[in-house]
């Protein structure tokens, strides 16, 4: 407990560089630096899962998010759009309504917090470590999560490939392109 | 660092992508605001597993589960816009209206 002031002043910097990199995420204009704050946010993400002391999740967080979808994401952006050419802004009528709308949900959720009283928290440190969470992950026992795992193994597989199926060009468009 | 604390940043983080869902017009735009919103609920499972599950390690192998099923749906996803962006040449949602009902 004596280290808690530290891992507080850590927790509200990280939150407040995350709740700032997604209101830049959601309001630049271009859609490339929005990817870019987005992986910012995601990086801030992984520091508190690890204040949280969920290691494994942090990691994963930075592998999956940061490495794989915002690299797949800029990609995207990088094949779809001519970059600045034209940019998509909605109307500001639009835009009130929108803010209007998540600014409700900004305000239920401290309505709703500071009405839920909070007992004694546990503070539990090593749920998600490397080797309890592939001991959980792997064994085929009541509390195990074999099933799910493979499971998802398959579903990484099948949208994989219904990826590739989607974003190919088909055959007889190929041949019309090259005449 | 508090359970409320968390859960308030989730919340926070939630609004900003639903902000980012009503207002962007560019379909990765509103895909990038999508991921915003899985993440803040990633967080409130970490942050109900640290401090108070009974079963913490399940709260973080469902988390492990999301972020894993996020990266599949963005695989389609990604390849739905580009497939969208060679029919059409752009991905304004505005434009895309081929399965609306025309009489509403």
């Amino acid at each position: 407990m004596e280290s808690l002031p530290l891992k507080d002043i850590l927790f509200y910097l990280v939150a407040v560089v995350m709740v700032a990199t997604a209101l830049l995420t959601v309001v630049v204009k271009n859609i490339l630096h929005s990817a870019v704050t987005l992986s910012a946010t995601f990086f801030c993400t992984a520091v508190l899962y690890f204040l949280l002391s969920a290691e494994f999740l942090g990691v994963a967080q930075v592998m999956v998010y940061i490495g794989g979808v915002i690299v797949f994401v800029v990609f995207t952006i990088l094949l779809t759009s001519r970059l600045g050419e034209y940019a998509l802004e909605a109307g500001k009528l639009r835009k009130i309504a929108a803010a209007f709308f998540s600014m409700i949900i900004a305000v239920l959720a401290v309505v709703i917090l500071r009405e839920s009283h909070s007992s004694v928290a546990l503070e539990q440190s090593d749920y998600a470590t490397l080797a309890v969470i592939g001991k959980r992950l792997l064994s085929p026992g009541d509390d195990g999560f074999i099933l799910p795992f493979e499971a998802i193994s398959l579903l990484l597989l099948i949208s994989l490939i219904g990826a590739v199926s989607i974003a190919r060009v088909p055959r007889d468009d190929k041949n019309k392109e090259a005449e | 660092m508090t359970l409320q604390a968390c859960l308030l940043l989730a919340f926070l983080l939630f609004a900003i992508g639903v902000y980012g869902i009503l207002t962007r017009r560019n379909a990765i735009g509103i895909l990038i605001s999508m991921e915003l919103m899985l993440n803040a609920a990633n967080i409130n499972f970490i942050a109900f597993a640290h401090f108070r599950a009974l079963d913490a390690t399940a709260g973080a192998v469902f988390s492990l589960f999301i972020i894993a099923v996020t990266a599949c749906e963005m695989a389609i996803a990604l390849a739905i816009a580009i497939a969208v962006y060679r029919r059409h040449g752009h991905l304004d949602v505005d434009e895309l209206t081929e399965l609306r009902d025309p009489d509403v």
